[in-house]
């Protein structure tokens, strides 16, 4: 499963693609389950120029019910930074950032989850 | 401190009115993005993984109250309250809106300060040492040469468009507190056989991918002949530094392939050429230097109950003896101000601690502030008398952690948590570290401890100079971390060694336990870390690290 990131021109937030326009959370986000879908919506968003900067797709996998990037460094994108929590969308909380701070992804050291969580 | 001219101020408002035109042209649509993206660097404009963030220069490390109030004011109304130090004392704004990064210029102007050359492949600011003027071990205040420097550099035709960035350090004491010999070029002030000053001249050191502890080109370079000395060095790496690959551009890749006596005999012909119409007039240095004013010293002012306090207060003798330093002149001394209190973010300073800081220079440090290369602030010149006054107020804003050169002290870059290029954090792994060795008996009782943590190779976080250097790396998408021990960035510069395989992240404070332990056992009477894995080598650490990891 994939979906399409960018960062909004504006102000930088990360932004996902959701049916021609951009919403700030990956909870909200269109999620492609094929590669011809996920493609033709990324050419459509480069096109987007005075909206977005460089639109790119981004791997999932679920956890506990919610999409989670693949990603490490796109699951920080989708929560904020980890020194700060009432930073980025991750101060929002609830049960989607949950879901992101718990994903794994390609993570396989013991004690990442506790690090992100800790701060 | 310097104070700009109208000249200065007429070049900064025309440059922020041309970046507002460039800003709303990329906003129309004027202007793509592959277009606008090298105009907003040129402004110090960069976009992270979350948000824009501005990079604001602060020249030499120098900043007056007026100025820290006014980034302050710019954290508060265009940022999230905070400000970021780096490890080229500027200081970075996380959370910019593209729109208002105008009118933050405007703001900054306002008080003298500015964005440029804070990107870009041009000479970038300068490192002084942030004792400067203060240290009881200075030849001569080596920030008038930084300041003509950073005139000289600025917007210099020639160099704006070198093969890659640019880096100078300023030193005028025997111990290095600027990473001199890691810069593209350091300089190093001497006293001349004839009494004069001059620059023993360091070229072709850096950090990065391929790290080099820079060769000396020039023992001895009358002072008087430095700028002519520094186009020539300039010139030549213009003229023959790779443009080809970014990975091979700095001056460093040039110096090594050449040989730096190669290197320096080609300096040495284009210096020639120049001659000293290439140098700046006495009359020039002269007019610098006498736009710094001179703090108001008091002739041996009394100390008051200095002593009796340090004597009656262990946590303020604990201050004194991290944190406060050698002046030259009695009666005074050198207070740092650590922002690595434990568990924080090490760099990060609020608004409400800024205005603080600004306060405290204006009351009691004859409003003189330095940003440092290792990321904390100093106020150079505070008498005896008010230490105590000034440690409680920095304690109350939690700003006087006494960890100066201790374990705690860490250095560490953005790293993922902000950065697009990093590939693991580092700030976590700061903290991490700093909670382990919190307790301040420990930490005093190891002595000198210098970790560095960069989360990527380009190693803003120097950790090729850490005594323990922590490089983030991504292993098939995991965050790893590559050891490397001694390097050192002071006079004794050495780049670190890497100790074995990387490490998982939730190794890695243990790892740095491990070492900190096989050092306690190892050391000698009087011995510093470094001393210690020099007499030893790394056996016993790699023992220590990889006995305990399996």
């Amino acid at each position: 499963m994939k979906a399409l990131t960018a960062n909004r021109l504006s102000d930088g937030e990360v932004v996902f693609w959701k049916d021609g326009a951009w919403v700030e959370r990956l909870s909200e986000a269109q999620i492609f389950s094929d590669e011809a879908g996920a493609g033709e919506a990324e050419a459509s968003a480069r096109t987007q120029r005075t909206v977005v900067i460089d639109p790119y797709l981004i791997d999932l996998v679920d956890s506990a019910g919610f999409w989670a990037p693949v990603s490490y460094r796109e699951r920080i994108r989708a929560l904020g930074p980890t020194n700060h929590e009432l930073h980025g969308k991750q101060a929002e909380g609830g049960g989607a950032v949950e879901a992101l701070r718990q994903a794994h992804g390609a993570a396989r050291s013991s004690g990442r989850v506790n690090l992100i969580r800790r701060k | 401190m310097y104070r700009y001219d109208a000249i200065d101020r007429a070049v900064l408002a025309d440059r922020t009115a041309e970046f507002r035109d460039q800003v709303r042209r990329r906003l129309a649509g004027e202007l793509t993005e592959d277009q606008f993206k090298p105009l907003r660097l040129m402004n110090g404009l960069y976009l992270q993984l979350h948000a824009y963030m501005l990079r604001v220069a602060v020249p030499y490390g120098s900043l007056s109250p007026l100025q820290m109030r006014a980034l302050a004011d710019i954290a508060r109304r265009f940022d999230r309250g905070y400000g970021h130090f780096t490890t080229r004392t500027n200081i970075q704004f996380n959370w910019v809106k593209l729109a208002d990064a105008p009118d933050i210029l405007d703001a900054l102007a306002a008080v003298d300060l500015h964005a440029i050359q804070t990107s870009g492949n041009c000479i970038r600011n300068v490192t002084a040492d942030p004792y400067a003027g203060a240290a009881a071990d200075e030849l001569e205040d080596p920030r008038v040469w930084c300041e003509a420097i950073r005139q000289w550099s600025s917007l210099h035709p020639e160099f704006s468009f070198l093969p890659r960035k640019f880096k100078i350090a300023v030193t005028a004491s025997p111990h290095d507190r600027t990473a001199a010999k890691v810069h593209d070029i350091g300089l190093l002030l001497r006293r001349g056989r004839d009494g004069e000053t001059g620059f023993e001249v360091i070229v072709g050191g850096g950090m990065g991918r391929t790290p080099y502890v820079g060769p000396t080109i020039r023992a001895y370079l009358p002072s008087d002949r430095l700028f002519s000395y520094l186009e020539a060095v300039l010139r030549v790496y213009n003229r023959h530094g790779r443009r080809d690959n970014i990975y091979k551009a700095r001056i460093k890749i040039l110096v090594a392939a050449l040989g730096a006596e190669a290197f320096a005999r080609e300096v040495e012909a284009e210096w020639e050429k120049i001659g000293p119409e290439g140098d700046l007039p006495r009359a020039e240095i002269d007019r610098i230097g006498a736009a710094f004013t001179n703090p108001d010293f008091v002739a041996d002012p009394a100390s008051g109950d200095f002593e009796a306090r340090r004597a009656a207060e262990p946590a303020f003798a604990r201050f004194v003896r991290n944190n406060l330093k050698a002046h030259v002149r009695p009666g005074y001394g050198i207070v740092d101000i650590s922002l690595k209190g434990i568990g924080e973010t090490p760099g990060d300073i609020s608004a409400d601690q800024m205005d603080l800081v600004a306060d405290l220079a204006e009351r009691f440090g004859q409003g003189d502030i330095r940003s440092t290369h290792e990321q904390n602030l100093v106020l150079p010149h505070v008498r005896l008398e008010h230490v105590h006054e000034v440690w409680k107020a920095l304690d109350a804003a939690g700003l006087a952690t006494p960890n100066i050169n201790l374990i705690s002290d860490i250095i560490a870059c953005p790293g993922l948590d902000y950065c697009a290029l990093a590939n693991a954090r580092a700030i976590c792994v700061a903290q991490d570290i700093a909670r382990r060795f919190e307790a301040p008996e420990r930490a005093e009782a190891i002595g000198e401890f210098k970790i560095k943590i960069s989360g990527c190779i380009n190693a803003c976080g120097h950790h090729h100079v850490g005594h323990i250097g922590i490089l983030g790396v991504d292993k098939k998408g995991e965050e790893f971390y590559q050891l490397t021990l001694g390097g050192s960035g002071a006079e004794d510069a050495a780049v670190g060694k890497m100790l074995g395989p990387a490490l998982p992240i939730d190794r890695v404070t243990d790892a740095v336990e491990a070492i900190v332990d096989a050092y306690l056992r190892e050391r000698r009477e009087g011995e510093r870390f470094l001393d210690t894995l020099r007499r030893t080598g790394d056996a016993p650490f790699k023992e220590a690290v990889y006995a305990e990891a399996h």
